[in-house]
């Protein structure tokens, strides 16, 4: 479990890693935005390409990815299965026409349009699955609070966002200790030996002394935060966010463009939408 | 901390902005998302009976309805980003809503802060909670999922109520015991008790 978080606390020394918390944060928000406001593939596909390429570059912990990608990749096969047990013709009314690949019973049919609708679907989530993970792995709690401040977020909540985030690896090292020490104690922690009312208990065993512990700390971490003057003054300045290199200056054309981009999409969209929401290239 | 003062609705619906409310969001929200990705035994995709839902309820106790409800948004997206499951932004606002009805606790005169949470705060609670809940998943949450990603709604419907029944449990039935345990301890922790 510990191996599949990647909070980073240090930037790390690849491109992406160098740029500004700023520009991350941009870049982040601009391709998550594009992925949610188009449904054509062509788009889709080359986000998919950019995430992967950026997860690529950042060269780090691929291991704990690959982990995490089976479960997704594994949980979204398994809502596109849903929708089409509940709607078997699903394309017909996203792509328009249903072309019958193979017939299971009279309603249980796998036509071409829904299929492809599942595959842009798998793809846009794949491309989302990718994005965040590059992001978090290429930014730092401190660069996230300074990108968000950049953006126009107010600092308290930017301050939120960054000590939950600093916190997270804490709360799995109190985690780990509780749940070690119940074991020590004879608890049965294995899921193929407890029923699903035991499993149900002992979160709760353990839910109760971490969050104890967790909500004890806000005291002293609030008492510190005073101390060094935090919200006294109605700005403030980050220390992790350093100059501008010459990647962000690169990658501030890339998605100045792409938010002019996404504006066009989304305008296209209201103005002038397509008779069907995905686009299908075989008809 | 112990004024008697009344507070107008408008500032206990805000919560009191200093730094103990914000690092309490932070951990809060840090919480909810590691309970979501781990705490939790799987019910349909998208939604699991996860304990994360313990976390509002203290929060909202804590610190009012506006921090219980910046918990579940940030919590949750923080959920979706260390798990992996793409940014649901739908879901992420449905536990806000949710977040901010659960959270009303100081509202109705729960304090447990003081030590004040008794049977009747709980049953409100209850109440609120459900509606909350099925407010945020019930409503919220399809509708911008229409809006956000034009997804299958169908779907959406089912791992919506299936969130609305299995978080609003959690949210009842480990929630009022941990409130009534946190109020226990709080009244302690004053050491005075009043004499006649």
């Amino acid at each position: 479990m510990d191996q599949r978080l990647f909070i980073n606390l240090s930037p790390g020394g690849t491109y992406l890693d160098k740029l500004t918390g700023k520009t991350k944060v941009r870049l982040f928000f601009a391709i998550v935005i594009l992925l949610i406001a188009t449904w054509d593939m062509r788009i889709i596909f080359s986000a998919l390409a950019l995430s992967i390429i950026g997860l690529a570059s950042l060269k780090a912990k691929l291991k704990s990815v690959k982990a995490i990608a089976v479960i997704v990749v594994l949980s979204n096969l398994l809502n596109l299965f849903l929708i089409w047990v509940i709607d078997p013709d699903y394309g017909a009314s996203v792509c328009g026409g249903s072309t019958v690949l193979f017939q299971i019973t009279s309603h249980y049919i796998i036509t071409g349009q829904t299929m492809w609708y599942f595959l842009v679907r798998f793809c846009k989530l794949m491309a989302t699955f990718f994005a965040a993970m590059t992001f978090i792995q290429c930014i730092t709690p401190s660069e996230l609070a300074a990108g968000l401040y950049a953006i126009k977020v107010p600092y308290k909540v930017c301050m939120i966002v960054s000590i939950a985030f600093r916190y997270i690896p804490d709360i799995l090292r109190d985690f780990t200790n509780i749940k070690i020490s119940m074991q020590a104690r004879g608890m049965e922690l294995d899921a193929k030996r407890t029923s699903l009312w035991q499993r149900l208990k002992q979160n709760v065993i353990i839910l109760v002394p971490l969050v104890v512990t967790s909500f004890d700390r806000v005291g002293n971490i609030a008492n510190a935060m005073d101390l060094r003057g935090f919200g006294k003054n109605k700005t403030r300045t980050y220390y992790a966010e350093h100059e501008d290199v010459k990647g962000d200056g690169q990658m501030k054309i890339f998605y100045i463009a792409l938010y002019i981009f996404i504006a066009v999409v989304i305008a296209l969209r209201i103005i002038a939408p397509g008779e069907y929401m995905v686009w299908y290239p075989f008809h | 901390m112990g004024n008697n003062k009344k507070k107008s609705i408008g500032a206990l619906l805000l919560g009191k902005w200093d730094t103990k409310t914000i690092v309490g969001i932070a951990i809060g929200a840090a919480l909810f998302g590691v309970l979501m990705d781990f705490g939790g035994i799987k019910v349909t995709t998208n939604t699991s009976l996860t304990s994360a839902y313990v976390v509002l309820p203290i929060v909202g106790a804590l610190f009012g309805p506006l921090p219980a409800a910046l918990t579940g948004l940030i919590g949750n997206t923080i959920a979706d980003l260390i798990g992996g499951w793409g940014l649901w932004f739908d879901w992420s606002f449905g536990n806000a809503v949710a977040g901010f009805f659960i959270g009303l606790l100081p509202l109705y005169g729960a304090k447990i802060d003081d030590g004040v949470f008794g049977v009747k705060h709980a049953i409100i609670y209850a109440i609120v909670t459900v509606v909350g809940v099925a407010l945020g998943f019930g409503v919220v949450t399809p509708v911008l999922t229409v809006l956000f990603y034009s997804s299958e709604l169908t779907v959406t419907w089912i791992q919506a109520w299936a969130a609305v029944v299995s978080d609003a449990s959690v949210a009842i039935v480990i929630g009022i015991p941990v409130l009534f345990a946190l109020a226990k301890r709080n009244a302690r922790k004053t050491g005075l008790s009043k004499e006649d």
